[in-house]
């Protein structure tokens, strides 16, 4: 995505956005730039006046999204859970002004997010799940010193404020921009109405802005509810954040498994996805890969499935066809744009190997922390993992879930649509397990300073 | 857990008994034909309730859900005519709202029965699935069929509404017994075993 700052047609592709984008946090808008670096902290606020002189302090460093597609790194972003607005006393109406699963919090709903067995909040890190982390505050740079010197000044504003830190990650590039699991990631996103930039190809019709930001008509025509006073919520929105652990080791013993030689396990890889390692969609590249179709962001996205309707190129199972369907025929009523999320990925860990085969692969500390953003963050997220990660349903593919992030159960299988008959790939495991998850509502600038002047 | 002191629920036996002695009970004040009939099943009765089938869950905010499945029974009263127009509607369409309602594709079936002289309506539905997951998809494809029914429906905010889901909800009652033979196999399952049955049925005769 950084080929939006990358683009010579930049400038021509910029308007006047419908949106205050000086009231929006960076982080909403601003794609990941590359290569990135980065750290997240999670902070707990042992004090409520000094939850608030956190939020004076922190405000004058946060940045807006103003003129999103061009502007330079680093940046700091900052979210607050339900807990975190507890602590810095916000008002009890307040509070109750703000959705159920918000106020639940995440692990809470481990039920409807269907988050149990590996996945289950008792497995988590020992940060997340309890009602303790009251701020995630979030630092993205295109280099390592730039990176360093943004976290020193937010550090710089916990100085003499009990303000704890329970958890600090620093995430990065890896060679190539790749995740993981060996993937170049975070291509596919939604394109959003209004927003000052035209969509890349493939990008899709542009979304109505309030499904992703409070305080603007979203898909229905109006506004969703927006948590009270206006103020707080206006130009805020929610973020789902979890952390992923890749069982690199199980990943790839499937692959050797199912794969004889280097050609046929990379081919497998790319069916689990839709898109070869190097990003290049399989529904442009069916037979081989083309790195630079991967790497040419006018090109790696622009793509719909009209001429593959039975999934003999991008499976229908696939990681891209599950989480943006596009024009894939569903078997149930839906409009596809009630169920994205602004997606910003962030790898943690060593770089992927494709020779690690162990157990102990499988707990090398590598993964990824995503923030998924949307103005019904808490809703979108139980949806997908409901109906479009663990179940097959949707897509006319019985039980079988999404081989990247699902959570798969003993003998799970994962369907390759082939003449004459189908291959059914048997074995597939749980190759990203969830360690810890908020959600976070990521406040405007005004609602920032609003908070930090509570109670004065 | 073998040094932990004996807890929980008492040896299924005892409590199957114990639900039978709870029925005799109740219906100790029933008409001589409810208590011949409670003796006559009571034997079969005995081993269903102390071997319990899986259990009723919730469809989401209201309903009752058994495997995969939901119900929904919505009773409101109707605006003056409105029955008459709903009616109309029905009737037009002869009485099945096939092919509309089949694109929804969670949706097993529909009834509509007017009653206390068409001043309330009783509508029951089973489908896919809990409650609300798929509402704001059916507001933003198929709004105007939404309201095009529901506008009968006294105090109907209109499905755009923020207000929408709530009317629904106050006007809906659980089920208190719920069966479904398949609880698992869904609208989608169930037309792919078809074609799946279909598709076995033609390579039988193929290498016949």
């Amino acid at each position: 995505m950084s080929s939006v700052n990358e683009s010579a047609a930049a400038s021509e592709a910029a308007h006047e956005s419908m949106l205050d984008l000086h009231e929006i946090q960076a982080t909403v808008l601003r794609p990941r730039p590359a290569p990135y670096f980065g750290t997240h902290v999670l902070l707990r606020i042992d004090d409520a006046n000094h939850g608030r002189e956190l939020f004076r302090r922190l405000t004058p460093h946060i940045d807006s999204a103003a003129a999103w597609w061009s502007a330079k790194t680093p940046w700091l972003s900052v979210g607050i859970s339900y807990a975190g607005l507890k602590a810095v006393g916000l008002p009890e109406d307040s509070l109750q002004s703000f959705p159920e699963a918000f106020r639940e919090g995440m692990a809470a709903r481990a039920r409807q997010l269907g988050d149990t067995g590996l996945n289950d909040p008792k497995n988590w890190d020992a940060a997340y799940g309890k009602g303790e982390v009251h701020i995630g505050v979030q630092a993205f740079s295109d280099s390592e010193e730039d990176r360093r010197r943004i976290l020193g000044v937010a550090r710089e504003q916990l100085n003499g404020l009990s303000v704890s830190i329970l958890a600090m990650q620093d995430f990065g590039a890896q060679p190539g921009d790749r995740n993981s699991l060996g993937y170049k990631d975070g291509i596919d996103q939604p394109a959003i109405e209004g927003s000052g930039f035209d969509p890349l190809p493939g990008q899709g019709e542009p979304i109505k802005a309030g499904e992703f930001i409070l305080g603007y008509p979203g898909e229905a025509g109006f506004p969703l509810p927006m948590p009270q006073p206006d103020i707080l919520g206006r130009n805020g929105t929610y973020v789902g954040f979890r952390k992923y652990q890749s069982r690199i080791g199980a990943f790839n013993r499937f692959l050797q498994a199912h794969g004889n030689t280097e050609a046929e396990r990379e081919l497998l890889a790319a069916k689990l996805v839709g898109r070869w390692r190097s990003g290049a969609p399989l529904v442009l590249a069916p037979d081989l890969d083309n790195p630079s179709l991967g790497a040419d962001p006018q090109r790696n996205n622009d793509f719909n499935y009209a001429n593959d309707l039975r999934g003999r190129q991008a499976p229908f199972g696939c990681h891209i066809r599950r989480m943006n369907p596009r024009d894939t025929k569903l078997t149930r009523l839906t409009d596809v744009k009630l169920h994205r999320l602004i997606r910003r990925g962030t790898t943690y860990g060593p770089p992927y190997d494709p020779n690690a085969l162990s157990d102990t692969d499988d707990e090398v500390a590598r993964g990824a922390y995503f923030l998924f953003i949307s103005a019904k963050a808490m809703s979108t997220i139980e949806f997908l993992q409901q109906e479009w990660i663990n179940d097959g349903n949707f897509i006319g593919i019985g039980d079988e879930r999404d081989p990247i992030i699902g959570l798969q159960e003993e003998g799970a299988a994962f369907t390759i649509p082939k003449d004459p008959v189908r291959r059914l790939v048997r074995g597939i495991e749980t190759f990203n397990v969830l360690r810890g998850g908020e959600y976070f509502f990521m406040p405007s600038l005004s609602a920032l300073k609003w908070l930090a002047g509570l109670h004065q | 857990m073998a040094t932990q002191p004996q807890s929980g629920p008492a040896p299924q036996s005892d409590a199957g008994a114990q639900k039978i002695q709870q029925l005799r009970e109740l219906f100790a004040d029933a008409t001589d034909v409810g208590k011949r009939a409670l003796e006559n099943v009571i034997k079969e009765l005995s081993s269903q309730v102390s071997a319990p089938p899986p259990p009723i869950e919730s469809a989401g905010r209201v309903g009752a859900r058994l495997g995969k499945r939901s119900e929904l029974t919505i009773i409101v009263p109707l605006v003056p005519g409105g029955a008459k127009r709903l009616r109309t509607f029905l009737q037009l369409l002869g009485g099945n709202l096939s092919p509309g309602a089949s694109k929804v594709g969670t949706l097993h079936d529909m009834r509509f029965v007017f009653f206390d002289n068409d001043t309330r309506l009783l509508f029951a539905t089973s489908f896919d699935g809990d409650w609300d997951t798929y509402i704001d998809d059916f507001i933003a494809l198929i709004p105007d069929y939404l309201d095009l029914m529901d506008s009968a429906w006294e105090g109907w905010p209109g499905i755009r509404n923020p207000g929408a889901k709530d009317y629904l909800v106050e006007h809906q009652i659980t089920a208190e017994g719920w069966f479904v033979a398949e609880p698992d196999l869904t609208l989608a399952e169930i037309q792919r075993l078809k074609r799946t049955g279909k598709a076995v049925d033609e390579l039988l005769d193929k290498i016949q």
